[in-house]
């Protein structure tokens, strides 16, 4: 037969990945695509550091007064952007004058160190909630209800760690065991209605962040939660038994913690379950083609179930995580509002391509925006939001490569980033 | 009105899908664009009509050189289309669609339906096509979506009607009854071209042909020329238009259907009470138009749709309203109607797409972890044995021609050994080798004394594969006879005649 | 000619079909409605005590511009609970019964009313013959309008753009960001009108740049649209503290004047909720009236609805399909903007996160009306009282707490969602990308 060069034009769309390119630059193209989505992000943010901060705009307001004025204004710009993303990074990752500091006279490794240390904390929780997100997407389920169920997980986590006396052995483990559970309750509810009503899960997740909200308001507030002989909105504390302890000891004076370790069992869980279990095939035929999923016999409602139990699991075990590891409480505000993981998690996963390591890079660079934003507010009080308006320019520039191609004249031919494409409303 | 292209070439990436293609259509002439699945007749025809814009090449009407920068400007140039795939909007009523770019308007840009839908009554009645201008297209039957299209074209004023495959949906009635229209209009001087890959057809009706292949014009034919002589210019080497079988042997009934009904997504009901039983060693082809229940019908064989009443047996085991794990565990193969849509995850790695709906089977997985090892050796030796041509088994499946995506998952099927075999469609938009390779394949499943049902609404291939043809109307068997029955008997069950009436 | 008429067959007379399934969905709705009407029966009667009577005013609060005087109902608490609670219920088993065909939604919303009717009640009981919270429904309605107008303007908006076959889930967004710069404009010009340019036009920025994202390269709109939300409120957080805070002459947190229309707005009841309102409220009535004649009886309308329905097919008679979708977003993001506006202009100033998902209910409330004007408009109504009144209550110290109250908004917006999406049918196209060629 010689018919097999006959490719039927018919069904082939003009912008179809050519699977030959595809494979050719996977591996190379979406780290260089991130990377330069990254770069324009970090423009952006200094875009808009530029436009919205008074001494900035004072100085172009003056621009004509003086005979140097523009050039004044320009290096006043240039000064406070600089010295907005410096304090971004010394903040998150190292201040090379401590660590040199450090490095020649031997003492102040706790100062160097805490930079990176309170990066990867935060990153902790993040890589944990994050990874469940991203198993969502890569079944086709967009979970963005991430952040209620961390807040369920860690009202849940917290009971168990705060309510009950035991040894760490068993007090521990129930503590995330609860945050699990926690996280996993709130995800069934969309779960369920996915797959029994077909009730769309963007819209459920999001209407549960806020009956979350005022869930937690609503706990913190009564008892026996709320922390006895006091009126405000904060919890019990948690017993140190079911504490996560700093990694280097509590005599370290650096806060990252034992999570990390749980952090790296989720990576593993999450590489075996999408790459090498039958259920993590389930998933990937299901996210990718729903239709041919069911032909085959995959149960749809078993999958949107598990995979939403799975998801949420993670992100209550995230909650938890991030209570156990910092404050040992919880208040009102937990994880309250935009900067809440959960949502910093789906642009995360975005960002990570869903994948368990591209995730762990997409979490702690992240981590490192947030951690180093807290300190360029500090210093410069230009306001920590900066950091998620970046990250969200990051991964709009992330979704859309050929916008990235064609800014930076790149001549490769177009690959999708993403795995994941939401249904309409009608699914 | 008189076009010409002249070395119309298009490219998708290394792909050409259309290479210096040169042809003219003379006013009163009905052309025929003969060519294969994939030889790329439907580019073309985008092309032609301001969809696609060509590489090189230009089009001439009248002499003229046109260029087309949307479809709206084909249009406004006489060239009307019928697709396909319909261009009508389902919600829409027939006036709506009708007039849809071309709306008669009244003050503060109102649609005036009053003028549009007295313009379609008096378009209807100029062309004897008669049509509801109020009612709403979904609930129409496809003939009449059909007549919808061509009376769109024509309101247009269209000097140029290109209808592209326009039989695959109609009975033979209705194609005749098409061919009527296209050769009245084609006597009141409009130009038509058809573009089709069914010899039959054009023999039938076509004044003059143009051959492609592999995107480029082959060659020209008058219509007096054999259907052998057509297949081999089109397909490019000589075709065995017959697909040997080895003498009918029936055995036990493997499958029996009882009173079975079953409903659409829409809650209509699509399978009335049908009864049928399949032998072992036996092909039972269903042949009917599109749409009038064989979806339906095969979805509640593999455990896809709910059985609202009635009884599945294979072997004797019930095996109504199983999930489709369950039927396919239950030992029934299923060749999905679209492969794309229900078959493959494009996505995915042919090795991935070959254990699609065995992953948990051994030896491909042991206690829920994946056996990549074993998934791998049997692509290998599947690629090997079903002559599946890729590059390399992890390549994506949305890689291969649609050819070989077929070859994935007849060799998916085939290698479970299953008990029966359901295969709809299974050679739509493939190409005449991989029809015939399709063909054998079932042939040879069938001659190792198991049944099949193949649902295909191209008698053709209803006449090389059944070794009894059932025939289905409205949700209904209207039918089942020997292959050695006439076509227009067919014909007429297809549309609905009783057995009595159609002279059976 | 005449072999072509000769030849039809009588099966290819049109033949209307019925659907014989009923939908599966309806049992869905019917089992909601139940539950509503059991909480109803439980809570709000058998939870109240017996002889507790209730007591609703309809005068407004200002009786100055009430020359009409409306009186007082007052009625038993307990047994009118009661039985609004067994009604309830019988028209929940009444669906389950019989699934009927039509008004299943019309059923659901009288009984969110009736439910809503029965909260009041309960909320307003007191334990004797004489109840102890008055309850002025007219100055209820009124505070309610406020939230019934950001979900009118956030539901138009989706309708404008899903009618073209995107989703516009950044309708949040753009709300927060024609709140913020209505609130910036309003406090500098101290002209609403110049605001309520401003925050159209910032809405229609963004829906601009989910235009360009979602139909230039086709990225997935539900992602664009989520991430624009982050982005925006970030932004809005951002510019607060790195602007607003330290000139808060940029947001001083004035209200637009109401209008009130002559005599109409004397009316009792309707006249203070309708005509005697801002200039946003009459502008929402006019833009329900220009939306609904513009997408169903225009050219454009039809335009716009091929695109959302059969983009190939409209491409095919010559309408230019990106350049549709881009226009109606773009419309739609204004409109969602000056929703942003009109919010502000009610509550004063702005503050970071006071939308609190109202866009995300307005989408739902454009599910609940089927894509269309009208039936958006009744599921506002009834989204938006709950909103209100959820908040409102607490003033009226009824014995649960706040926050179970307020997730009431949140959780009917799931079960609305969760009983209709299947049973109303989105623009085919919705959500879809549309790739030329």
């Amino acid at each position: 037969m010689s018919n097999d060069v006959v490719i039927t034009t018919d069904a082939i769309e003009p912008t179809e990945i050519k699977p030959s390119l595809w494979t050719r630059y996977s591996s190379a193209n979406p780290l260089m695509v991130a990377a330069l989505a990254l770069v324009l992000g970090l423009v952006f943010g200094a875009i808009v550091i530029a436009t919205t901060t008074p001494v900035v705009l004072d100085a172009w307001r003056g621009m004509f007064d003086h005979w140097n004025g523009i050039p004044h204004a320009v290096f006043v710009t240039w000064n406070n952007v600089s010295a907005a993303y410096r304090d971004i990074f010394t903040g998150s990752i190292v201040d090379p004058q401590t660590f040199w500091h450090s490095l020649t006279t031997g003492k102040g490794w706790t100062a160097s160190l805490t930079p990176l240390s309170e990066t990867l904390t935060y990153a902790t929780p993040l890589i944990i909630v994050s990874i469940g997100v991203g198993i969502s997407f890569q079944t086709g389920l967009f979970n963005i209800g991430a952040n209620g169920q961390a807040v369920v997980g860690g009202i849940g986590g917290a009971l168990v760690g705060s309510m009950i006396k035991m040894p760490t052995f068993i007090h521990l483990p129930l503590a995330l065991v609860g945050g699990i559970v926690g996280g996993m309750v709130c995800g069934a509810v969309p779960g369920v209605l996915k797959a029994y009503t077909g009730a769309h899960e963007v819209i459920v997740t999001l209407m549960f962040n806020y009956v979350t909200y005022a869930f937690l308001l609503y706990m913190v507030l009564s008892t026996p939660f709320q922390q006895p002989g006091q009126s405000n909105d904060i919890s019990r504390t948690i017993y140190p038994t079911a504490v996560l302890s700093p990694l280097f000891g509590s005599s370290s004076g650096l806060r990252v913690s034992f999570g990390i370790l749980v952090a790296v069992a989720v990576v593993i869980f999450a590489w075996w379950l999408l790459d090498r279990s039958s259920l993590g095939f389930d998933f990937r035929v299901t996210g990718a083609n729903p239709l041919a999923a069911r032909a085959s016999g995959i149960n749809a409602k078993m999958v949107v179930i598990v995979v939403f139990l799975i998801s949420g699991g993670l992100a209550g075990l995230a909650g938890y995580v991030q209570v156990a590891s910092t404050t040992h409480y919880i208040d009102g505000g937990f994880l309250i509002g935009d900067a809440g993981i959960g949502f910093t998690a789906i642009t995360i996963a975005l960002l990570g391509r869903n994948r368990p390591m591209g995730t762990v890079w997409a979490a702690i660079l992240f981590a490192a925006l947030g951690v180093g934003g807290r300190n360029m507010q500090a210093l410069t009080s230009i306001p920590l939001d900066l950091a998620t308006v970046i990250q969200s320019a990051i991964v709009l520039f992330v979704a859309t490569p050929v916008l990235v191609k064609e800014i930076f004249r790149l001549k490769k031919a177009p690959t999708s980033l993403l795995t994941l494409s939401t249904t309409g409303w009608g699914s | 009105m008189q076009l010409e292209l002249r070395g119309i070439t298009k490219r998708f990436g290394a792909l050409t899908a259309n290479d210096r293609i040169s042809l003219k259509v003379e006013p009163g002439q009905i052309h025929s664009l003969l060519g294969e699945n994939g030889a790329g007749k439907s580019t073309l025809m985008n092309v032609l009509f301001g969809l696609l814009h060509p590489d090189e090449g230009e089009i001439l009407i009248n002499g003229e050189v046109v260029k087309f920068h949307d479809s709206g400007e084909a249009v406004r140039r006489g060239i009307g289309m019928v697709h396909q795939h319909f261009m009508l909007v389902p919600v829409f009523t027939v006036a709506e669609n009708v007039v849809l770019g071309f709306e008669p308007t009244k003050s503060l840009n109102r649609v005036n339906y009053k003028k549009a839908t007295e313009d379609i009554r008096n378009l209807s009645r100029q062309f004897k096509l008669e049509v509801d201008p109020n009612a709403v297209i979904e609930n129409l039957p496809v003939g009449l979506q059909q007549r919808v299209e061509i009376l769109k074209a024509l309101s247009h004023d269209a000097e140029l009607l290109i209808l592209d495959e326009p039989t695959a949906v109609l009975t033979p009635q209705e194609i005749d009854a098409l061919m009527a229209i296209m050769r009245s209009l084609a006597d009141a001087g409009k130009s038509i071209l058809f573009i089709t890959h069914k010899l039959k057809e054009v023999k039938a009706i076509a004044d003059v042909i143009t051959v492609i292949r592999l995107g480029q014009v082959v060659g020209s034919a008058e219509p007096s020329a054999s259907e052998t002589e057509l297949a081999s210019l089109m397909v490019g080497r000589q075709v065995q238009l017959v697909v040997e079988k080895s003498a009918f042997n029936p055995g036990e009934d493997v499958l029996e259907i009882r009173d079975l009904v079953v409903l659409d997504d829409r809650g209509l009901l699509a399978v009335d009470h049908v009864s049928l039983e399949v032998k072992a060693g036996e092909v039972l082809a269903l042949a009917g138009v599109q749409g009038n229940g064989q979806t339906e019908l095969v979805e509640a064989l593999v455990g896809m749709r709910h059985v609202e009443s009635g009884t599945i047996h294979l072997n004797g085991k019930d095996i109504t309203n199983l999930t489709p794990r369950r039927a396919l565990d239950a030992g029934i193969g299923h060749i999905p109607e679209d492969r794309q849509r229900d078959g493959l995850v494009l996505s995915m790695s042919v090795a991935d797409n070959l254990v699609l709906n065995t992953p948990r089977a051994a030896p491909f997985a042991k206690r829920g972890t994946r056996n990549l090892g074993a998934v791998s050796t049997n692509a290998e030796q599947r690629v090997k044995e079903f002559d599946i041509r890729t590059t390399s088994i992890r390549s994506p499946a949305g890689s291969l021609s649609g050819g070989n995506q077929q070859k994935v998952i007849v060799a998916r099927e085939l290698s479970r050994d299953p008990e029966f075999l359901v295969a709809s469609q299974p050679t739509r938009g493939l190409d005449v080798g991989s029809i015939e390779y399709v063909h054998n394949q079932i042939i040879e499943f069938r001659n190792r004394g198991k049944g099949s049902l193949i649902v295909s609404s191209e008698l053709d291939e209803v006449y090389a594969l059944g070794d009894r043809i059932a025939v289905m109307y409205e949700g209904r068997i209207s039918g089942i006879v020997n292959p050695s029955i006439s076509r227009e008997s067919i014909g007429l069950l297809m549309a609905g005649t009783s057995m009595e009436a159609a002279g059976v | 000619m005449g072999i072509v008429s000769t030849l039809l067959t009588p099966n290819e007379e049109l033949t209307l079909k019925v659907p014989i399934a009923r939908n599966r969905r309806t049992p869905v709705i019917g089992a909601i409605i139940v539950a509503i009407g059991l909480f109803s029966l439980f809570v709000f009667g058998l939870g109240t005590h017996a002889g507790s009577h209730s007591q609703l005013t309809f005068d407004p609060l200002n009786t100055t511009n009430a020359p009409w005087h409306a009186g007082t109902l007052t009625f038993d608490a307990h047994w009118t609970n009661i039985s609004l609670g067994i009604v309830m219920i019988l028209i929940g088993v009444e669906v389950l019964w019989r699934r009927p065909r039509r008004f299943v939604m019309g059923r659901f919303g009288i009984v969110s009313l009736l439910f809503l009717f029965t909260l009041l009640v309960w909320a307003s009981r007191g334990p004797g013959p004489s109840p102890i919270n008055f309850i002025n429904v007219t100055s209820l309605l009124v505070g309610a309008s406020a939230t019934v107008m950001v979900l009118v303007f956030g539901s138009l908006s989706g309708i404008m753009c899903e009618r073209a076959g995107v989703v516009n889930i950044a309708i949040e967004g753009q709300l927060i960001a024609g709140a913020f710069l209505g609130s910036v404009i309003a406090s500098t010009t101290n002209n609403f009108f110049y605001a309520a340019v401003g925050g159209a036009a910032a809405g229609a920025a963004i829906g601009w740049v989910l235009a360009f994202f979602s139909l230039r390269y086709q990225t997935d709109q539900i992602i664009v649209g989520i991430v624009l939300v982050t982005m925006l409120s970030g932004l809005s957080s951002y510019l607060n503290l790195q602007v607003l805070t330290p000139y808060p002459n940029f947001n001083i947190g004035n209200t637009a004047p109401n209008l009130p229309i002559p005599l109409l707005y004397k009316i009792p009841i309707i006249g203070p909720v309708m005509f005697n309102q801002s200039g946003f409220w009459y502008a929402m009535i006019v833009l329900i009236f220009v939306v609904s004649f513009a997408l169903f009886k225009t050219q454009y309308g039809l335009h716009v609805r091929a695109v959302g329905e059969h983009p190939r097919a409209a491409a095919t008679v010559g309408i230019h399909v990106i350049r549709v979708r881009y226009i109606n977003v773009v419309l739609g993001g204004a409109i969602a903007g000056l929703g942003g506006v009109a919010f502000m202009a009610t509550q004063g100033q702005f503050q970071v996160g006071y939308t609190s998902g109202l866009g995300y209910i307005a989408l739902a409330a454009m599910i609940f009306g089927k894509w269309r004007p009208s039936g958006s408009l009744v599921a506002s109504i009834i989204f938006g009282l709950t909103v209100y009144l959820s908040y409102e209550l607490v003033t009226y110290q009824v014995p649960v707490s706040l926050y179970v109250l307020q997730m009431i908004p949140y959780l009917i917006t799931i079960a609305v969602v969760a009983g209709l999406i299947g049973r109303v049918r989105p623009p085919a196209a919705d959500g879809q990308p549309y790739v030329p060629g």
